[in-house]
C-alpha cells in the first residue's frame, strides 16, 4: 500500500484543481450548515438564558383584584415555586405635541425583582418609591428618553410627573407589543414604565391589592393541570384571562420568528449539504473514469480491485476532509457574526455563542459518508475494468448516429463545427449532464431564492393595495356604539368609513387551540376583497367565518368544519361557528365575520371597536387625536412600516440564504467546468497540434456550454419554482404568509445571474486553453 | 531537388536549476521535396525535440529553422498555429484521436479549418478504412487508429509529414503495414515524410537517415537503394 499512497500524493498534485474543487464544495455546503444551524441553536439557546436569568414567568393571570396577603397561601396550596401580585394599567402619555398619542403600560415591580427581573442597561432600580421609574429600553431609545429626564402620563384623572431613574430590559417586553389587536411594535407610541407597587396601589386606588399574578412553576408541574385548578381557584378574584408564557404575546412572537429560523436553518442548509454531496460523487466519479487507464495499469501490475476503491476513496476522503476543516472554521466564524445580527433584531440585551462540536462530528460524519461512497461509487467501475480494455478510450455508448443527424434538412445547414459541438455534447452524456446538472443547481436556487425575495417583497404591496384598502385604521380604547361613525364622520373630512368590531379570541378545533383576532365587518365592506383559494371573490355572511389560509392550516380546519369559540370576556359561553371560506391573505392570521352576526353572536350588544376610513383629510390626526375614546390610529404608511420592520429578520435571512445560494451556485458551475475540462486535456493538445487555434477551441467549448447552459436553465426554472415554494412554506408563519409566485422578471433575472456565474467559469476554460502546455500534454498519457 | 526545410544550428537547452539539458545541440540539415527521412537515434537523443520544433509545437534555444523561404522559428504564436494547420501533418505513437468522434469525423475535424485538404474518401480508401470509416475509435484496434492518425495528418495535404513513433505501439506486421501506408502516401502525394525510430530497420526504408546521439546530428547517409517496407525485418 505503501506505493500506492505515494501515487494518490502524485495524483492530488497533479490533479490539484480537482481536488481543491471538490474540497471548496464541500466547505461551502459545510459552511451554510455550520452557521445557520449554529446560528439558530445560539439564539435559543441565549433566549432561554435570559428567560432563566430574568426568571420569566411560566403563568399570567389577569384578575380584578386580588389581595396581597391570599398570595402565600396561594403559594402553598398550588406548590408553585413562586409567585407574585402585581399591578398593571395602561395610561395615556402627557407629550409636548398635543395632536400626539402614546400608551404607557405602568408595571408595578417590587425591590426584589423576583418574576419577570429587569435587566438593567442604564441607570439604578427605583429609590424614591413616589417619584422614580424604569423605562423599557426600547421605548426610551425610539422617544430618545434618557435617565435623569422625566416622563408625564396621566392616571385616575391626576398627571403624574415621574423621573426616569433606570433603562432596562424586560423579558416580557423583548417585543413591546400592546395587545393582540396591534400585534406589531410601534415603539414610539406604546412604551412600559416600571413603577414601585406601592406609587401603582395608590395611584390606582388598588390599595394592599394587585390585579395581575405571575407565577413560576416548579419543574415537572403540568401547566394545563395548574392551569384548571387556577380558573376554579380565582375566580372569587374574578378571573379574567390565563395566559400561559408560550402565549404571551412578545415571547409568542419571538417563539414565531425562532421557529421560523430554525426550520429554516434545519432545512436550508441540509439542501445545501445535499447538493454538495451530489455535487461531489458526481465529480469524483467523473474523476476515476477520467483514471481508468491508470487504473487499468494497477491492476495489470497485481492490485487488487479492492486496494484501488480503497485508493480512491482515500483521494476522496482527503478532498473531503479539507472541506470540513475549512467549511467548519469558517462555518464558526461566521455562526458568531450571524448570532450577533439576529440578536440585534431582538431586544435581548445578552448574547451567548457558543462553539458546537456537534455540529463540527455531523460534518465529518457526513462528509466521510459522502466522500467513502461517492468514492466507492465512483471507482467501482474499476472492478469492470479489465486492464487491456482500460488503455483505450470508452467508446461512447451511444450508435453510430446521434438523432439529430436523421432530421437531414437541419442537419445538413449546420456548419461542421456546430456539428461537431452537438455530437461531442450528445456522445459524452455522462460528462454533460455533471455540467448540466451544475447549471440546472445554480439555476433553480437563483429562481427560487429571487422568487423568495420577490414574495416578500410584494407581500406588502398585495396586501395593502389589493387586499386591504382603507387608509386608516382606528382603535377605540373601550367598545362603543355604532353612532359613533357618524360622529367621526363629522369631525373630520372623511370620505368614506366603516365600523369595525375586533376582539381575541381562543379557538377550538379538535385538540388544537389558538388566540386569534376575529374582525366583524360590513357584508358590503369597501375595504376587504376577500379572495378564496381558487381565487374567486368571496365574503363575509351569516353562514360563518372566513379564515386566513395559514390559520386554517394552523388548525386542522376546512370548509364547512365547525370551530369553537372560547371568549376572554368573563362568564360567557363558548360558541360553536362554520368555517364559511378559506382566504388568501399575505399578512396576519385572521378571522372574519359579519358585523351585526359577530354582534349579535358573541357580544350581545351592538358595539363597535373601531373603524376604517378613507380621507384626504390632512388635519385627520389631530383632528381624531382630541376625540375621546380614541386608543390608535394607523395609517397604512404606518401598517406597512411596523410590517416591514418585523419582516427585518426574514428579510435578511432570506438575504443570507440569496449570497450562499449565490456562492453555492457558482461553486458547482466552477467545478463542473473545471473537472470536465480537466477530462478535455488531451483533446484539446490534440486540436491544437492539428492547428486550431486558442479561439477556435474555446469557441467551440463556449458553444458547447451554451447549449447546455440553456437546456439547464429551461430544465432549471420549473425546479425553481417547487423550491421557491418550500422554501415559501418554511418562512411563513403566524405574521405573513409567502405565497411563491414566480414572475418573468425574477426568472429573467435568475437567468442572469446564472449567465454571470457560467461566464465567470468560463474564464477558468478560457485560461486553462490558454496556457495548455500541449506537448505536455501529449507526453502524459498517462497519469 | 528542390529543398523544403531547412535547418540551421538548430539548438534546445533546458535549464533544471544547477545543470543544463542539451536535448538538442546545433543541428543543421535540409529537407527536400518528396523525400523519405528517418531520423534514428537511442531514447533520449533528441528526436522528439527536433521534430517538435520543426512541427511547430515548440520553440528553440537558438538556430533557425526554414520552411521555403519562410524562417518559422520567427514565427508569432498565430502564425505558427497557421502553420501547423496548413503546411504540418503530425502522427504520434499513441494515436490520440478523438474518442467521441468516429473515423471520418476524426479525419474531417483536421480538413475543416485546413484551406487545400484533400478529399476525405479518397484518403480513407488509401489508408484502407473505407468500410470502418464510420467506427468509433474504441471499436477499431491499434493499427486501425493509427491509420486514423495519418488520414487525418494527410489529408490537410500538408508540406511535411511528421511521425512520432508511429509503430511504437504496434506489432511487427501491423508496423510494417503502417510503413507500407506512410511510403504510399509518401509516393502518392509526393509528400516529405519524417519518421523518428529507435529502430534501425526501418531506416533501411528511408531515402536518407538522420543519425542522432545525445542531442547531436552524427550522420546523415543517404540510402542508395531504398528496400520495400515489406522487407523490413525486425
Ligand atoms: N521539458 C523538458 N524538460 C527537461 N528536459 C527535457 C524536457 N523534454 C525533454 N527533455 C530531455 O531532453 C532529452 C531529449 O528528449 P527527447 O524527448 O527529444 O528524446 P527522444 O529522442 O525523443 O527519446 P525517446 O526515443 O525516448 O522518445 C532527454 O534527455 C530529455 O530528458
Ligand atoms: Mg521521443
Amino acid at each position: 500500500m505503501k506505493k500506492l499512497d505515494k501515487r494518490l500524493l502524485g495524483l492530488i498534485k497533479h490533479t490539484k484543481g480537482q481536488f481543491i474543487a471538490i474540497a471548496v464544495v464541500v466547505a461551502v455546503g459545510l459552511m451554510i450548515y455550520m452557521s445557520m444551524s449554529s446560528a439558530a441553536i445560539n439564539l435559543q439557546d441565549t433566549l432561554d438564558d435570559y428567560y432563566q436569568l430574568t426568571n420569566f414567568a411560566d403563568i399570567f393571570v389577569q384578575v380584578v383584584k386580588i389581595p396581597e396577603k391570599d398570595i402565600p397561601q396561594l403559594l402553598s396550596k398550588y406548590d408553585f415555586l413562586d409567585i407574585e401580585d402585581r399591578i398593571v394599567l395602561d395610561a395615556p402619555m402627557i407629550t409636548e405635541d398635543e395632536n400626539e398619542r402614546a400608551t404607557i403600560r405602568i408595571v408595578s415591580i417590587t425591590d426584589e425583582d423576583r418574576i419577570n427581573s429587569l435587566y438593567y442597561v442604564k441607570g439604578n432600580p427605583i429609590r424614591d418609591k413616589d417619584h422614580d421609574v424604569v423605562l423599557v429600553e426600547q421605548f426610551a431609545r425610539a422617544r430618545g428618553i434618557d435617565v435623569g429626564d422625566s416622563i408625564k402620563f396621566q392616571l385616575n384623572g391626576r398627571q403624574y410627573k415621574m423621573n426616569v431613574r433606570g433603562i432596562a430590559a424586560s423579558p416580557e417586553y423583548i417585543y413591546l407589543i400592546e395587545n393582540e389587536q396591534n400585534m406589531l411594535p410601534d415603539e414610539s407610541k406604546f412604551g412600559v414604565v416600571f413603577v414601585s407597587k406601592e406609587f401603582a396601589q395608590q395611584s390606582s386606588g388598588l390599595i394592599g391589592s394587585g390585579n395581575e399574578v405571575v407565577i413560576r412553576l416548579k419543574d415537572g408541574q403540568d401547566h394545563s393541570v395548574v392551569e384548571k385548578d387556577i380558573e376554579k381557584g380565582f375566580e372569587k378574584y374574578g378571573l379574567k384571562r390565563i395566559i400561559r408564557r408560550e402565549n404571551q404575546l412578545s415571547n409568542r412572537m419571538i417563539s414565531e420568528e425562532l421557529t421560523q429560523l430554525r426550520n429554516a436553518s434545519g432545512s436550508v442548509p441540509i439542501l445545501f449539504l445535499c447538493i454538495a454531496g451530489t455535487v461531489l460523487i458526481m465529480m469524483i466519479s467523473r474523476m476515476v473514469k477520467k483514471d481508468r487507464a491508470s487504473i487499468g495499469v494497477l491492476k495489470a501490475l497485481g492490485y487488487k480491485s479492492s486496494q484501488i476503491i480503497v485508493h480512491y476513496t482515500k483521494y476522496a476522503l482527503s478532498a473531503g476532509f479539507l472541506g470540513v476543516l475549512a467549511g467548519t472554521i469558517l462555518g464558526a466564524l461566521i455562526a458568531g457574526g450571524m448570532t450577533k445580527i439576529y440578536i440585534d433584531f431582538f431586544n435581548i440585551p445578552i448574547l451567548k455563542i457558543n462553539f458546537y462540536m456537534i455540529y463540527v462530528a455531523w460534518s465529518v460524519l457526513f462528509t466521510g459518508i459522502f466522500c467513502g461512497f461517492s468514492g466507492i461509487f465512483g471507482a467501482k467501475g474499476i472492478l469492470k475494468i479489465m486492464p487491456a480494455e482500460s488503455m483505450r478510450p470508452e467508446a461512447p455508448k451511444s450508435g453510430k448516429r446521434i438523432w439529430l443527424e436523421n432530421i437531414k434538412f437541419l442537419w445538413r445547414r449546420l456548419s461542421f463545427s456546430w456539428k461537431l459541438i452537438i455530437k461531442n455534447a450528445l456522445r459524452n452524456k455522462k460528462r454533460m449532464a455533471f455540467v448540466l446538472f451544475g447549471v440546472i443547481l445554480t439555476c433553480s436556487l437563483m429562481v427560487a431564492t429571487l422568487n423568495l425575495v420577490n414574495s416578500t417583497i410584494s407581500i406588502f404591496d398585495e396586501h395593502f393595495s389589493e387586499f386591504q384598502k382603507m387608509d386608516y385604521n382606528i382603535n377605540f380604547n373601550t367598545p362603543l356604539n355604532k353612532n359613533v361613525t357618524k360622529e367621526i364622520s363629522h369631525i373630520a373630512d372623511i370620505e368614506h368609513i366603516e365600523p369595525k368590531i375586533e376582539f381575541p379570541f381562543e379557538m377550538r378545533f379538535g385538540l388544537r387551540k389558538k388566540i386569534v383576532n376575529i374582525i366583524g365587518i360590513n357584508r358590503d365592506t369597501r375595504f376587504y376583497d376577500f379572495r378564496n383559494l381558487q381565487g374567486d371573490k368571496t365574503y363575509v355572511s351569516v353562514k360563518g367565518l372566513l379564515i386566513t389560509e395559514n390559520l386554517a392550516k394552523e388548525m386542522g380546519a376546512s370548509k364547512g368544519d365547525t370551530i369553537r369559540l372560547h371568549s376572554f370576556i368573563p362568564d360567557r359561553k363558548d360558541i360553536y361557528i362554520q368555517v364559511a371560506d378559506i382566504i388568501t391573505q399575505g399578512l396576519g392570521m385572521n378571522a372574519y365575520m359579519e358585523i351585526d352576526h359577530m354582534a349579535d353572536s358573541l357580544l350581545d350588544e351592538q358595539l363597535v371597536t373601531g373603524v376604517y376610513l378613507d380621507s384626504k383629510d390632512s388635519e385627520l390626526v389631530s383632528k381624531l387625536i382630541s376625540a375621546d375614546h380614541i386608543s390608535t390610529i394607523q395609517s397604512t404608511q404606518d401598517m406597512m412600516d411596523v410590517f416591514q420592520e418585523f419582516m427585518g429578520l426574514t428579510i435578511m435571512s432570506i438575504g443570507i440564504i440569496v449570497v450562499m445560494a449565490g456562492i453555492l451556485g457558482f461553486s458547482i458551475v466552477y467545478n463542473a467546468t473545471i473537472v470536465s475540462l480537466g477530462e478535455r486535456e488531451m483533446e484539446f493538445s490534440s486540436m491544437r497540434v492539428l492547428g486550431f487555434t486558442k479561439n477556435e477551441i474555446f469557441s467551440v467549448v463556449l458553444r458547447e456550454n451554451m447549449i447546455i447552459t440553456i437546456a439547464g436553465i429551461i430544465l432549471g426554472i420549473p425546479f425553481g419554482h417547487v423550491m421557491g415554494r418550500a422554501l415559501g412554506n418554511m418562512y411563513s408563519n403566524e405574521i405573513y404568509t409567502l405565497k411563491i409566485t414566480g414572475s418573468l422578471k425574477t426568472d429573467i433575472l435568475a437567468c442572469i445571474f446564472t449567465l454571470i456565474f457560467i461566464a465567470l467559469s468560463q474564464l477558468a476554460t478560457f485560461r486553462k486553453i490558454t496556457k495548455l502546455n500541449f506537448l505536455m500534454a501529449l507526453k502524459n498519457r498517462i497519469s | 531537388m528542390n529543398t523544403v526545410l531547412r535547418v540551421q544550428n538548430l539548438s534546445k537547452h533546458y535549464e533544471m536549476g544547477e545543470i543544463t539539458v542539451r536535448a538538442l545541440e546545433d543541428a543543421s540539415f535540409d529537407l527536400y521535396e518528396g523525400e523519405f527521412i528517418v531520423i534514428l537515434g537511442p531514447s533520449g537523443s533528441g528526436k522528439s525535440t527536433l521534430l517538435n520544433i520543426i512541427g511547430g509545437m515548440d520553440t528553440p534555444s537558438s538556430g533557425k529553422v526554414y520552411l521555403r523561404d519562410e524562417e518559422i522559428t520567427d514565427f508569432n504564436e498565430k502564425r505558427l498555429t497557421e502553420y501547423r494547420r496548413n503546411k504540418v501533418g503530425f502522427v504520434f505513437q499513441f494515436y490520440n484521436i478523438m474518442a467521441n468522434l468516429t473515423a471520418r469525423e476524426n479525419v474531417e475535424l483536421a480538413t475543416e479549418i485546413c484551406k487545400t485538404p484533400l478529399d476525405i474518401d479518397r484518403i480513407m480508401e488509401d489508408v484502407g478504412l473505407s468500410e470502418r470509416k464510420n467506427h468509433f475509435p474504441s471499436q477499431l484496434s491499434g493499427g486501425e487508429q493509427q491509420r486514423v492518425a495519418i488520414a487525418r495528418a494527410v489529408a490537410k495535404n500538408p508540406e511535411i509529414l511528421l511521425c512520432d513513433e508511429p509503430t511504437g505501439a504496434l506489432d511487427y506486421t501491423t508496423g510494417v503495414t503502417i510503413l507500407s501506408l506512410l511510403r504510399k502516401v509518401n509516393k502518392e502525394f509526393n509528400m516529405t515524410v519524417v519518421v523518428i525510430t529507435h529502430n534501425a530497420a526501418i531506416a533501411d526504408m528511408a531515402d536518407r537517415v538522420i543519425k542522432m546521439r545525445s542531442g547531436q546530428i552524427i550522420d546523415i547517409k543517404t540510402n542508395q537503394k531504398p528496400i520495400d517496407p515489406e522487407r523490413i525485418e525486425w
